[in-house]
């Protein structure tokens, strides 16, 4: 690493440590840091050593970076790769470029627009992380975590998304120093006393425009395109070290590449910054990509649109469970439905298996079904359906939106694979996807931003998402594939260096996709995710022609009209609360109600044995035309076509005749067709006369000679059949057991209600037990709130108050320090006992520094011993060190360190 | 938010007749939505992908369809569905067929992977030839129709850019001395004529005969004419001798008995799908002549060989008439694509609203089986239990009692069973026309009763197409072929030439209550119905006792 720390030189007052610092910012900017990284507070730290500890840990480090904008992300890039503490000014001239002259070699600088834009936006970025607490210390001295700057910093394995190289001195580390010396000649530099002067003279040169200009101007033809090639990243190139072609060989003696194995060279970092004109990255993007509206409609018609669809959801859903009451599917061995069960579903929908899916999520995720538990595992509808069913039409939408914004399961899923090639199977497991409720949020209220009944494109919405939180590091590299370049250079390396290629296959993978709004890389997952979320709520009937509707607004807890402040800092004004997001729900549901159809009362009867009713129909009225007749058509307007069979539907639900013309002509706004009356009586006719009413329990039929037969039957005499009438019997026994009786003996009898109604004896409808509905899983702990935050704030600055305050030198540890000399002889049974988090935080302190500690250990016997350790990396509950009494590198586990001290003097 | 139209989520479109807006919105929804059924208060269009791309074929791009749906629907359009109609039009004209200078048919293509999709085709590769460019492949000139249908099928139509042969040049002129073309038929010439080739639906009696020769008129070239059988052959040539310049020499007919080939010819589908040794001998006819324009008389009717043949045709301009494009076979779809899309089509009750077709009176008499006709017809085997209910003698009485009622009307008995209807002959002293009586019979028994000295004739279903009784007023079926919806229409079809004295035309199905008969009467009468046509159901019973009074 470059010139390092050195406490002694920062000024008095200057933080010397991140909890230092931390110490003096105020409780509202810890509350941030705590709200940005929730994952701090559990459990709440114990004082701000604790917190800065934790914060520096590379899992809780990772997930930081992972979600920093990428703007935010580059500046942390170019941290990682600047001299580490970094003024202020060399980090914006990182960004910016130095804005010098563009030679051959030299990349043309960035226009004035961008760097004034750069320069415009790098405090708010720095401000980014610092307030996440991965930059630390005034603008004189930015400090990158040192977790953050090894997760950024290019290594040999991972290249940086800079595309820069590792320094001079660490690419020539293992160089002889002979040969350092003849680079240095080569150069034309002034030959010194050893290897690290040596390095900084050559690292003085590389960083010196003048001189360097002067050293490529001599520059063999050739060299410049092997250089282009690698200037931009990956800084790798392969060829034969051994008898390199001549560009090569000149640039290898001079130290502008280096060998970094048998086969391979890079180009130094210094070297390629000052070719890139100081940027550390190619396409800085400081501002979020624009969001442009693709259409504009009417915001009335996007309304209309969504409403109309607001109301088809809930319809839906009550169509499935209808299906699924009556017939409910098998769950599968492995969970979840089976493909065969969906693909049903769907044709009962009339949808795409994969809406199939999402219709039964949704019911799934809104706890209106649930696996009944039995042995014969089913998926039935919960009582909690029930429930939702009597509400208002907006109510019933705004119970299935509320479940599916906060819903981690995603449809979108249903059907793929997963890693190890199973089929994901509908309301089966492995559908959780922890970032979805952030992004479903975050797309709608990127639509929010536009102007009202405007939709966006989906490749921007894509751009910006992508912008906002850059997916995974190797798919998210600032720098495009170098193609322009290496266009250029394709003759000469073919010719000159015959075999210098662009990049080893291990740094391909990522290149593919491109910066900025490439089409092809929307595979991401938040990208998918972004897209199910478009088409979930349009069908939801949030969005309408894919422009968000202003009950979709008032859903996101948004003023009605006027764009949302823009920035990615509009996460954090999300209505949080559970309170907060139901009353926002409520309000949707309010401004949606007026917009839904009004339910009809009269349908329209046709010659043609057809009933149109054109609108919904009041909740009575569609239920008994339902039973009447069979539904042809659906949509705004519900088309029923009279079949004989329809009609002894209804018959045999207990309506005669003449209910039934009753009925047709009190909802008709038409004469009733006469073949339909005909059809009705003429089923009615076929029908049978059969009736039974209750003396205990009855039994009539016109035919005397089967109620004889019955009399007669000698297994009949348990019911206690008594004859009233030719045509009636009266039985003592209850109905129900006159029912079993009489099916037992093999006819077919039906029950009739007090009112003389034929009760119907359809299938039950299936209930599961009470269930609740899926419990979101959310990635990380749950956002804390202002009162949690609050109360952390306070309870890690009294802790650490504790900590500090009463005692300057660690008791244990100062005893232990004068023990530190004779430990090395063996006493032993004294070893050091500190808490485990001073031995957290001395451990991280003696990695940062790269000092030995002196430890109590107990091993997996329970022995115990005292060993002296240079801690390399602690992460995990384990301390990698180099062990000074085993000499060699061994990792242990935190827990058995009893406790640590600092060694008095160097034992090395 | 008003609007006459309702969109239905499985693309139906219901449109509320009695609004005020309907006429427009009709004119609107017509290029692109199919009539399915025209009852009295909402009337049901579809949208399918043929009527889609028909609509693209006539220059309607999808933003006019998207409009003509948002504007008139009384509830917010789904959007997928306004996706749907746009993605599926935009797959019409990624493909063309086109004539090349030097290689003959092409198959061209904006959108590469398009053709590279259905190159792969395993139903495409015999009908293509080599790839000329990127972009287009040689189609055999034989197989302009197949690939055309099979394109169809894939789901890529493609635009037939290649144009039609002008055949022979002969003059041809319509007489409109005392007659002129009706408003309706003229549309229909005109939108089959600007559209090249397709099918023309009008109701039977709406005098599809002269759009025939509207359209020949039009062409004024050879003509190949294509009808159901001799009967109808001669009507046709007596019809364009009388309506236009052809004379008696100028009009062959090609049928059993007579072979003439003619600048105009009148060919029978039966003799041209005879098949002797396994070949179809009379298949020359379709070279013989260098035909300018083919129409095909009663399209739905169209047997399958002739498929094929009109497959290898598709240069010549095409012209297809029926009153009911519903085959039993569900084979529309080959109708639509090799003689052509649909392109002139008006519903019944317009065309009856207008003066034209004379109203008609639709009675379903039910008969009441006497009980040993009960008792046998329950006992009847399965595939004979129709036969026996159509045929029992309480028809038989019901139906004399009828021709007693209308006596002095023209009254034409329609049956499917020959016993039956000779019985019914011998009882009403009226004769019978069936597929054995002659030509030469048919037409003088036809004439007398066209003269009216015949009042009362007994026809079988030989009689089904395209005979002109001009002043049928009363027809009474008895029996029919099972549950076939157009024999239903077109037996309607004998009663409803515009009458001298605008008397109203009747039109009786006699069935047998609580049977078979009874299922299959109410199938039949489903096309009727969703045309508009109310039926009465008149009990048999009443019917007598009022011709007691």
């Amino acid at each position: 690493m470059a010139a390092d720390t050195g406490p002694a030189d920062s000024g008095r007052g200057a933080p010397r440590t991140l909890a230092e610092e931390l110490r003096t910012r105020p409780d509202d900017a810890l509350a941030t840091l705590l709200r940005a990284r929730p994952d701090l507070l559990s459990p709440v730290p114990n004082d701000l050593t604790q917190l800065a500890t934790r914060a520096g840990t590379r899992a809780s480090v990772v997930r930081a970076v992972e979600r920093l904008d990428r703007f935010a992300l580059q500046t942390a890039e170019a941290l990682a790769v600047a001299p580490d503490p970094c003024p202020y000014e060399t980090l914006r001239d990182l960004m910016t470029g130095t804005g010098e002259e563009s030679g051959p070699p030299v990349e043309a600088p960035l226009p004035a627009a961008s760097r004034a834009h750069i320069a415009a936006e790098l405090p708010r970025a720095v401000a980014t992380l610092r307030g996440q607490a991965l930059v630390w210390g005034g603008d004189d001295r930015l400090r990158l975590v040192r977790t953050a700057r090894e997760l950024l910093a290019p290594s040999a394995t991972a290249p940086s998304p800079t595309g820069l190289g590792p320094t001079v001195h660490e690419a020539a580390s293992g160089m002889s120093p002979g040969r350092l010396q003849e680079l240095l000649a080569a150069a034309g530099l002034p030959p010194t006393h050893d290897p690290v002067t040596a390095l900084a003279a050559l690292a003085g040169l590389f960083a010196d425009r003048a001189r360097m200009a002067a050293l490529l101007a001599q520059a063999p033809e050739g060299a410049h395109a092997v250089l282009a090639k690698l200037v931009w990243g990956p800084p790798y190139g392969e060829v034969s070290v051994a008898s390199p072609t001549p560009p090569v060989a000149w640039l290898l003696d001079r130290g502008l590449l280096l060998p970094s194995g048998p086969r391979n060279v890079v180009l130094p970092r210094e070297v390629a910054l000052r070719l890139r004109g100081g940027r550390a990255h190619r396409a800085p993007e400081p501002l979020p990509p624009p969001l442009p509206p693709a259409a504009e409609h009417r915001p009335e018609a996007v309304d209309s649109t969504a409403a109309g669809q607001a109301f088809t959801a809930p319809a839906t859903v009550e169509e499935l469970m209808g299906q699924w009451e009556s017939a409910p599917p098998q769950v599968l061995r492995a969970g979840g439905l089976s493909v065969r069960d969906l693909k049903r579903t769907a044709a009962v929908l009339d949808v795409t298996e994969q809406i199939a899916a999402f219709w039964i999520e949704l019911a799934y995720a809104a706890g209106l079904l649930a696996s009944d538990g039995e042995t014969d595992e089913r998926f039935a509808p919960t009582p909690a359906y029930d429930e939702w069913l009597r509400l208002a039409p907006e109510e019933r939408w705004a119970g299935l939106v509320s479940a599916w914004l906060t819903a981690t399961r995603t449809a979108g899923l249903v059907g793929g694979r997963d890693a190890k090639g199973r089929t994901l199977a509908a309301l089966g497991p492995d559908l959780d996807r922890s970032p979805a409720p952030e992004v479903r949020r975050r797309l709608l209220t990127l639509l929010a931003t536009l102007p009202a009944g405007a939709s966006a494109d989906i490749d921007g919405l894509l751009a910006r998402l992508r912008w906002e939180r850059p997916p995974h590091r190797s798919a998210a590299p600032a720098v495009p594939a170098p193609s322009g370049p290496a266009g250029a250079s394709g003759s000469s390396s073919a010719s000159g260096a015959g075999s210098v290629s662009g990049s080893g296959p291990s740094s391909v993978s990522g290149y593919g996709s491109g910066s900025g709004s490439g089409s092809g890389s929307g595979d991401d997952l938040r990208s998918r995710l972004a897209r199910w979320t478009l088409a979930e709520a349009e069908l939801l009937g949030i969005t309408g022609r894919a422009a968000l509707s202003s009950h979709g607004r008032a859903l996101l807890g948004l003023p009605p009209e006027g764009p949302s402040p823009k920035g990615t800092e509009t996460t954090a004004e999300q209505p949080t609360t559970p309170a907060e997001t139901a009353t926002a729900t409520a309000k949707a549901a309010r401004m949606l109600a007026p917009l839904l159809p009004e339910p009809l009362d009269h349908v329209l009867l046709q010659a043609d044995l057809t009933a149109v009713a054109p609108g919904p129909l009041q909740r009575p009225l569609a239920a008994m035309l339902g039973v009447l007749a069979e539904v042809e058509s659906k949509g705004g307007a519900t088309v029923y076509r009279f079949t004989p069979a329809s009609v002894r539907r209804a018959l045999d639900a207990g309506r005669t005749a003449d209910d039934l013309h009753t009925f047709l002509a009190a909802h008709s706004r038409t004469p009733v067709p006469q073949p339909l009356a005909y059809l009705i009586d003429d089923v009615a006719r076929k029908h049978g006369h059969l009736r039974i009413g209750a003396a205990s329990a009855y039994l009539r039929c016109d035919d005397d000679a089967l109620l004889a037969e019955i009399l007669a039957d000698r297994r009949s005499a348990a019911l206690r059949l008594r004859r009233l009438a030719p045509t009636v019997l009266a039985s003592q026994a209850p109905p129900d057991a006159l029912l079993d009786g009489l099916r037992a003996m093999g006819y077919a009898p039906a029950a009739e209600s007090a009112e003389g109604d034929v009760l119907i004896t359809r299938a039950e409808a299936r209930r599961t037990p009470p269930r609740t509905a899926p419990t979101p899983v959310p990635d990380g702990p749950p956002r804390p709130d202002t009162t949690l935050l609050g109360a952390a704030v306070r309870a890690i600055r009294a802790g650490d108050l504790a900590a500090t305050a009463p005692h300057k030198p660690v008791p244990a540890a100062a005893g232990a320090a004068t023990d530190g000399a004779g430990a090395a002889t063996g006493a032993s049974g004294r070893l050091p006992r500190t808490t485990s988090a001073d031995t957290l935080a001395t451990m991280q302190a003696a990695a940062l520094t790269g000092s030995a500690v002196w430890i109590g250990y107990v091993n997996a016997d329970g022995a115990a011993s005292q060993r002296v350790i240079a801690p390399v990396r602690v992460e995990g509950g384990f301390v990698t060190a180099y062990d000074h009494t085993a000499d060699e590198v061994r990792t242990y586990p935190l827990h058995r360190i009893t406790g640590v001290a600092e060694l008095a003097d160097e034992a090395g | 938010m008003n609007g006459p139209l309702i969109v239905q989520s499985d693309k139906t479109l219901l449109l509320e007749v009695d609004h005020e807006q309907a006429d427009a919105c009709r004119r609107a929804i017509a290029p692109f939505a199919e009539l399915e059924r025209a009852p009295e208060h909402i009337h049901t269009y579809r949208v399918t992908p043929l009527g889609l791309w028909n609509a693209r074929a006539a220059g309607h791009d999808a933003e006019q369809v998207v409009d003509a749906l948002v504007e008139y629907s009384r509830y917010p359009v789904p959007h997928a569905l306004l996706v749907d109609v746009a993605e599926t039009m935009a797959r019409y004209g990624r493909l063309r067929l086109l004539k090349h200078p030097t290689h003959g048919l092409v198959l061209e293509t904006s959108d590469r992977p398009v053709l590279e999709e259905i190159l792969r085709s395993k139903r495409i590769q015999p009908l293509v030839g080599a790839r000329i460019d990127p972009d287009t492949v040689v189609v055999h000139p034989s197989e302009r129709g197949q690939i055309k249908q099979t394109l169809l099928k894939l789901g890529w139509p493609a635009e037939d850019l290649a144009g039609y042969v002008d055949g022979e040049a002969h003059p041809i002129e319509l007489h409109e001395d005392g007659w002129a073309l009706r408003p309706y038929q003229k549309q229909a010439v005109e939108g089959f004529w600007h559209g090249g080739s397709g099918v023309v639906v009008l109701p039977c009696g709406a005098g599809k005969t002269l759009v025939g020769a509207g359209a020949m008129a039009t062409a004024k070239s050879t003509t190949l004419i294509l009808v159901t059988n001799t009967v109808s052959a001669r009507q046709w040539k007596h019809e364009l001798v009388r309506r236009t310049s052809l004379t008696e020499d100028e009009v062959g007919e090609y049928s059993g008995t007579k072979k003439e080939i003619r600048p105009v010819t009148i060919a029978t589908y039966q003799v041209l799908t005879t098949k002797r040794k396994g070949i179809y001998p009379h298949l020359e006819l379709f070279d013989s002549r260098d035909w300018g324009l083919i129409v095909y008389d009663e399209v739905h009717l169209l047997p399958a060989p002739v498929f094929k043949f009109t497959a290898d045709l598709q240069a010549r301009r095409r012209l297809g008439l029926t009153a009911t494009l519903v085959r039993e076979d569900g084979r529309e779809s080959d109708v639509f694509s090799l003689i052509g899309p649909k392109r002139f089509d008006a519903p019944w009750k317009e065309i009856e609203a207008q003066g034209y077709i004379a109203p008609a009176d639709c009675v379903e008499v039910r008969v009441n089986l006497t009980e040993t006709e009960r008792l046998a017809y329950a006992t009847a085997e399965p595939e004979e239990k129709y036969r026996y209910c159509a045929t029992t003698d309480s028809k038989r009485r019901i139906t004399e009692a009828l021709v007693a009622r209308h006596r002095g009307q023209q009254t034409l008995v329609i049956g499917q069973y020959i016993d039956q209807l000779d019985e019914l002959g011998e009882h009403l002293d009226a004769p019978v026309i069936k597929g054995e009586t002659t030509n030469a019979q048919r037409e003088k028994l036809f004439d007398a009763f066209r003269q009216g000295e015949l009042s009362v004739l007994v026809v079988s279903k030989v009689a089904n197409f395209s005979i002109d009784l001009p002043e049928a007023t009363v027809a009474i079926q008895v029996s029919g072929t099972f549950g076939s919806r157009q024999e239903e229409a077109q037996r309607l079809g004998r009663v409803l030439r515009p009458k001298a004295d605008g008397h109203p035309a009747v039109f009786y199905s006699v069935v047998a209550r609580d049977t078979i008969d009874q299922d299959f009467a109410a199938h039949r009468q489903r096309f009727l119905a969703e045309q508009g046509y109310a039926y009465r159901i008149v009990d048999a019973n009443e019917l007598l006792a009022d011709e007691g009074t």
